[in-house]
Parts: C-alpha cells; sequence; structure tokens
C-alpha cells in the first residue's frame, strides 16, 4: 500500500463527509508532508502517464479544459486538477485522488494548469511530457511580483528539462518567443493570422515593447492585442517567430485572447498526440466554456453573459469582446480586492474603461465598488449613465431590471467576485 | 462636472509625463487622468507632453508640472541611462525652480541620492532630493499593503484631519536626510522606511511618495495642489481652484479608512 495515497484519500474522505471544504489541496500538502519526492516517486512509478502543464496570466482554464474535451474524443483518459488548485499542493492532491491505494493511475494524460510563479517549483519535482506557456502579462503585483521575473524564472527552470520535451509557446509575444529562442527544448510556436491583427499605437496595458535581446524598443509591424503582434528589433534582429495560426478552425467564444487558446490547444494536439484538424474542430464546435469564462447563464428570465475579468489585459479583452456583440452593453462591474484577486486595485487604471463611453448603462458592485466608479466617473461617464450598489444582490437586481427583451446583461467580475456572483445567479455552488 | 471659469484668463499648463511607456506599471496613468480631467472640468488647457528616450532635452523646460511612475527593474534600467545626462540636468533644474511634479515609488527612489541594491550595489541616484535608498535584501519582506497617511500640514493647505490613501509595494527603504522635509506621517502601513513613521519627501513643490492606488483619485486634493502651484509657478498668481463634487473619490477613501482602522 501506498501510505500518502492512503492517507490522503482519508483525509478527501472525512473532508467530504464533514463538509469541510473541497479539500482540493490539503490531501496533496499532506502526501507531500510524508514523502518531499511524492510527486516524482509517482510519476516514475507511472510511466505510461503523459504530463502536460499549462502556465500563463490568462487562458489557463479554458485551454486545458478544451484540450481534455478533444482528447477524450480520441479516447484517451485524461483528467485535470481543481480548478484554482494550481499549486504543487493542488496538483499532489490531484493525484492523491486519481491514483489507486498502490499508487498507480490508470489514466493515460495528466493536463495540469499551472501558477505562474509555481511552475519552478513543480518542475524540480515533475518532469513532463508536454509545457504550454500561454502569455505573460501584469497581473496582481503585490502577489506575483514583476513580470521580467517570472520570464527569468521561466527560463531558468526551462533549463533542465529533457530536449526532447514539447514546449509550446506563443510566438506573438515577445518575451516568450525569447525564451522559446533560447530554451533547447523541442519548441513550437502559435499566434493569430496577421489578418485579426491591426496596426495601431501601443496600448496602455503592455510589459514588452523592448527587445529581450537588446533593449531596444521593438517595431512593430502590427498588433493584436497588449504587447502581442508581429515585431522586430532594429538594431540585433531579433523578430516574431513563424507561428501556427489555425485560420480553418471556428472560435465560437468571442474575442482573441480565445483564438489564442483554441490555436495552443490545437499546436499541442497536432504535435504532441498527432490529432488532426478535423477532430479539433469538432471538439472546439462543440466546447462548453470553463464556469464564469464567458458563461451563459438565465437568470429570472433574463440573458446574462459571464466574463471573468482578472487583469489588464483580461479586463482590456473582455471590454472587446462585449463591444463587438452590443455597442451599448449593459453592464455590470464587479471589482473584489481579496487575496485571489490581488489586494492592490491600482490596476483599474490600466485598463480602457473609456471604450464602454456608449454603453447603455454601468451598474458597479464590489468590495471596493467605489475606486470602480471613481475609475468610470474619469472617462467621462455622466452620473445618469453609472450608479454603485454596496450589496451585490440588489446589484444584480437593479441592473437585470434595466433590460429590455432580448438585451444581455454583461458581467465582468474579478475572481472572487465571479465566484460569488455565480452563487448568486445559479443558486449554489458549483466548482 | 464642468464648472465654471471664473478666471479672468485662460491658463494653459502642460503636464510633462517621464516615461509612459516604461515607468507606468501600477495604474500609475489614473494619475496623469485625473490631473488631466480636474484641469479641464475647471477650463483650464491642458497639454500632456510624454518623455520618452527619443524626446529632446529641451522639451522639458516648456513643462509646468511633471509626473513620474514606478517601474520594473529592466523599465528602470533603461529610464536611468537616459536620465543621466542632459535631460537630468534639465529636469533638476525645472525642480529647483519650482516647478511642481509628483514622483512615485521607482521615481522617487532615483530622484533621491542613490539606490543600494539587495546584493550591495550601489546606483548613483539623480541627487535631487535629499533621500537615499537602500534595499537590505532578498530575504527581508517587501512592504506591500493599504496605506494611510497624514500630511504634513506645514508643507500645504489641506483642511486638518485630511488623510491620504494609497497601496504600497516596496523592497527598498528609503531615509530622509532631514525629516522636516517629510511629506506625511504614516498612520497604517510602512511609508519611507516601516520604522520612522515618515512617508515620501516635500522638496520644493515636488512630492516624491511610494503611494500607489494610484495616489491622485482617491485623494483628489494633491491634485489640485499641484494644478494650483503649477499656475501659481508659471504665471506668478495664486489661484484657487472652483471645488468639484468629490462624494465619490470620499467614499472610495472612506472604505479604505474604515478597514483599515
Amino acid at each position: 500500500m501506498h501510505i500518502p495515497i492512503a492517507l490522503g484519500k482519508a483525509i478527501t474522505k472525512v473532508s467530504q463527509t464533514f463538509n469541510l471544504g473541497s479539500g482540493s489541496t490539503w490531501p496533496g500538502e499532506i502526501a507531500l508532508s510524508l514523502d518531499a519526492n511524492f510527486l516524482n516517486n509517482l510519476s516514475k512509478k507511472n510511466p505510461h502517464l503523459k504530463i502536460v502543464l499549462v502556465a500563463g496570466t490568462n487562458g489557463k482554464t479554458t485551454t486545458t479544459k478544451l484540450t481534455q474535451e478533444v482528447l477524450e474524443r480520441q479516447n484517451y483518459r485524461v483528467f485535470r486538477n481543481e480548478a484554482g488548485a494550481n499549486l504543487i499542493n493542488g496538483i499532489a492532491s490531484s493525484f492523491v485522488y486519481r491514483a489507486d491505494i498502490f499508487g498507480k493511475i490508470s489514466y493515460d494524460v495528466a493536463l495540469f494548469e499551472i501558477d505562474e510563479n509555481s511552475l519552478p517549483r513543480i518542475l524540480e519535482h515533475i518532469t513532463p511530457f508536454a509545457i504550454i506557456l500561454l502569455n505573460l502579462f501584469r497581473d496582481q503585483l503585490d502577489r506575483y511580483g514583476e513580470v521580467n521575473t517570472i520570464a527569468e524564472k521561466w527560463q531558468e527552470a526551462l533549463k533542465k528539462l529533457p530536449k526532447e520535451t514539447l514546449l509550446v509557446t506563443n510566438g506573438d509575444d515577445p518575451m516568450l518567443r525569447f525564451i522559446g529562442e533560447k530554451s533547447n527544448l523541442h519548441v513550437s510556436y502559435f499566434g493569430i493570422d496577421e489578418k485579426l491583427m491591426d496596426k495601431k499605437n501601443a496600448p496602455h496595458d503592455v510589459d514588452f515593447l523592448y527587445c529581450p535581446k537588446c533593449k531596444t524598443k521593438l517595431e512593430f509591424i502590427k498588433r493584436s492585442y497588449s504587447h502581442m503582434g508581429i515585431y522586430k528589433c532594429p538594431k540585433c534582429g531579433f523578430r516574431h517567430a513563424k507561428t501556427s495560426t489555425f485560420n480553418s478552425l471556428p472560435n465560437p467564444m468571442f474575442g482573441l485572447y480565445n483564438k489564442y487558446n483554441i490555436n495552443a490547444a490545437s499546436l499541442l494536439l497536432q504535435n504532441g498526440f498527432g490529432v488532426n484538424l478535423k477532430t479539433i474542430e469538432l471538439g472546439i464546435t462543440n466546447f462548453d466554456p470553463a464556469f464564469g469564462r464567458q458563461e451563459r447563464i438565465i437568470y429570472k428570465g433574463k440573458n446574462i453573459f459571464l466574463l471573468l475579468s482578472k487583469n489588464p489585459a483580461s479586463f482590456n479583452q473582455s471590454i472587446q469582446a462585449i463591444i463587438e456583440q452590443d455597442k451599448n452593453p449593459n453592464v455590470l462591474l464587479l471589482l473584489n480586492d481579496r487575496i485571489p484577486d490581488g489586494r492592490d486595485v491600482s490596476w483599474i487604471w490600466d485598463v480602457e474603461f473609456e471604450e464602454l463611453k456608449n454603453a447603455y448603462y454601468v451598474t458597479i458592485s464590489g468590495d471596493r465598488a467605489y475606486d470602480m466608479g471613481v475609475r468610470i466617473k474619469y472617462c467621462d461617464i455622466p452620473d445618469s449613465k453609472f450608479q454603485i450598489h454596496d450589496i451585490l444582490t440588489e446589484a444584480i437586481i437593479v441592473a437585470a431590471s434595466r433590460l429590455e427583451t432580448d438585451q444581455t446583461l454583461y458581467i465582468l467580475a474579478t475572481y472572487s467576485a465571479m465566484l460569488d456572483v455565480r452563487k448568486i445567479l445559479k443558486g449554489r455552488k458549483i466548482l | 462636472m464642468k464648472a465654471k471659469n471664473l478666471f479672468p484668463k485662460t491658463y494653459n499648463l502642460t503636464i510633462g509625463w517621464l516615461y509612459p511607456e516604461l515607468m507606468s506599471t501600477y495604474g500609475d496613468r489614473g494619475n496623469i487622468i485625473v490631473l488631466q480631467k480636474r484641469c479641464e472640468w475647471r477650463n483650464i488647457n491642458v497639454r500632456i507632453e510624454k518623455i520618452s528616450p527619443d524626446t529632446e532635452y529641451q522639451i522639458l523646460d516648456t513643462c509646468d508640472l511633471f509626473f513620474m511612475g514606478g517601474a520594473q527593474d529592466t523599465q528602470q534600467e533603461i529610464v536611468n541611462h537616459d536620465l543621466f545626462g542632459k535631460k537630468g540636468s534639465a529636469l533638476k533644474k525645472k525642480i529647483e525652480q519650482g516647478t511642481p511634479g509628483l514622483f512615485i515609488c521607482g521615481a522617487y527612489q532615483f530622484l533621491g541620492k542613490y539606490y543600494k541594491t539587495a546584493d550591495g550595489k550601489i546606483l548613483e541616484g539623480l541627487k535631487i532630493f535629499p533621500s537615499y535608498t537602500e534595499n537590505p535584501g532578498e530575504n527581508v519582506n517587501r512592504l506591500i499593503g493599504n496605506i494611510i497617511i497624514e500630511p504634513n500640514s506645514s508643507t500645504y493647505n489641506l483642511k486638518p484631519k485630511t488623510y491620504i490613501v494609497g497601496f504600497e509595494n516596496h523592497g527598498g527603504r528609503t531615509y530622509l536626510e532631514d525629516k522636516s522635509m517629510t511629506f506625511a506621517t504614516v498612520k497604517k502601513g510602512s511609508g519611507n522606511n516601516g520604522k520612522d513613521k515618515t512617508e515620501g519627501i516635500m522638496y520644493k513643490n515636488s512630492i516624491g511618495t511610494y503611494l500607489h492606488g494610484p495616489i491622485l483619485p482617491k485623494n483628489p486634493e494633491i491634485a489640485d495642489w499641484l494644478i494650483e502651484k503649477a499656475v501659481e509657478v508659471k504665471y506668478g498668481e495664486k489661484i484657487e481652484l472652483e471645488p468639484l463634487d468629490d462624494s465619490l473619490e470620499q467614499k472610495a477613501k472612506d472604505v479604505v479608512v474604515k478597514r483599515n482602522s
């Protein structure tokens, strides 16, 4: 019998029986404290298991979920870590659930979304079959620190992996392109088609405008969003990678950011698992987005569209996506500052809320609703077009009551606010 | 939101935004938006001059108010390189002449005498502010969290008991050579160094501070003070800005104060 697993499973059972929370991290915590090499030992015991790690600021959940759906169509047995449990203890917990008490895992593929900061530590414990690096944006600087630091840590951590490891990364992102170029791994790049990009000035939410090699300002021939696009360094010649753009594949979700997620998953499926385009297309067409990510909910007969919006790049993409749908959207903005949201709300000033100037109405709530209210006021949106509610339920009811028939209420919420609002809309907690 | 123009003439202000692409990581752009809107709402003409490494140093001479935000290390290196030279001297001259300015976090540190890095390296500063900053090392915690300060009332006209709120996130500890120059006293949080209760510096008409948040949206009285000073220095006339309805800003401030007391 495998002691850490048996104990972990017992703990899970106890915590479920007595309803002590989802128990998604502490079975793993216990397994790791009994055996520091728990993850390493377990993967050695299961050499058939292909482990895929997905890291990046935005899009991890959508990309892993989509990959799983397509692989299952191909009859692979696949498991993922639970949403949010993306630190090392969450990964270990996931192994505890899926292994039998002898440590045997009867799955073919493990798909793990990984917290940006935890990737280096997890790579000390696990040798993955493939890694997807999606993107890197400023996010919760109080918790994650600066994006350059994360990029450096990633670069170091990748050096220790065997050469045959697949690295699937974003050729439109200068820093990830640089990491790919520097690594000795089997690298392939995804991106989006040039036709989906345009030539505009740098937006404000950018992090990498200077050449990662020689620190000269990069020339952008075209941009997709944030600091991504087609670029070259006028001094040292560093340039955009040739990318796979999967132009024939549909994007049933909205926004360029989801096209990136789809292309990342597709490239891995193609290169790592030999899945053909037809099967990928079928998976995408039938894809049901993860909770809170472009989720459609009917609440008291009203159409609600919920978009997790957690940092400047993600918020800007959500705003673009809803404007594509509705030029005068009815919007509910929810801003919290709890640990999973980041305690510093300064970042809302890096978001182009000015784009909401033609909104039908803007309703605001959340722990830091007044900070959001001030932000909206300074977009020159008149007092008659926005309102703040301290109580979330009230905000939802009032915002929904403003809807005409056929109109949709677009809810843009930070992480913990998204969970709160979902609880109210669905009447129960789903994780 | 517009206030009437009660001024007998039109004022024109140029705000010099130092390195918007490089030094603007923590939503510090909000400070520029607030300065711009609060001028416009009073019918003061305002122009934003973005200063980048390609900008000629003479441009700094045309600015009536400066702003510079915080940055990440790599970006800061590019800026430091650019400011040692004619641009730095031009900025120093303007600040010494009384042109008002707001310098946040990394910018505040860089205007001081030096910055001692976590591994003990000394990086020269611009030597405008009589202050210096030391990073106590990688294994000492950064100072992170909501911060509430009370401005040093002798430095400028604020109503008594006005609190300033923001969010700080810094590894370096800053020390003032003359503590009477402190911008504010720490009520909650760490401030300059987590020890002596000082926060920021007030040098001539320029403010150096660790407050992100950003600082001006929730503390519009400081924005107005900077605008009044800019007009005063440029036109040689003392003006009093028409008050605006700041009830929303006050509520946002109250949330932070209430939660942290």
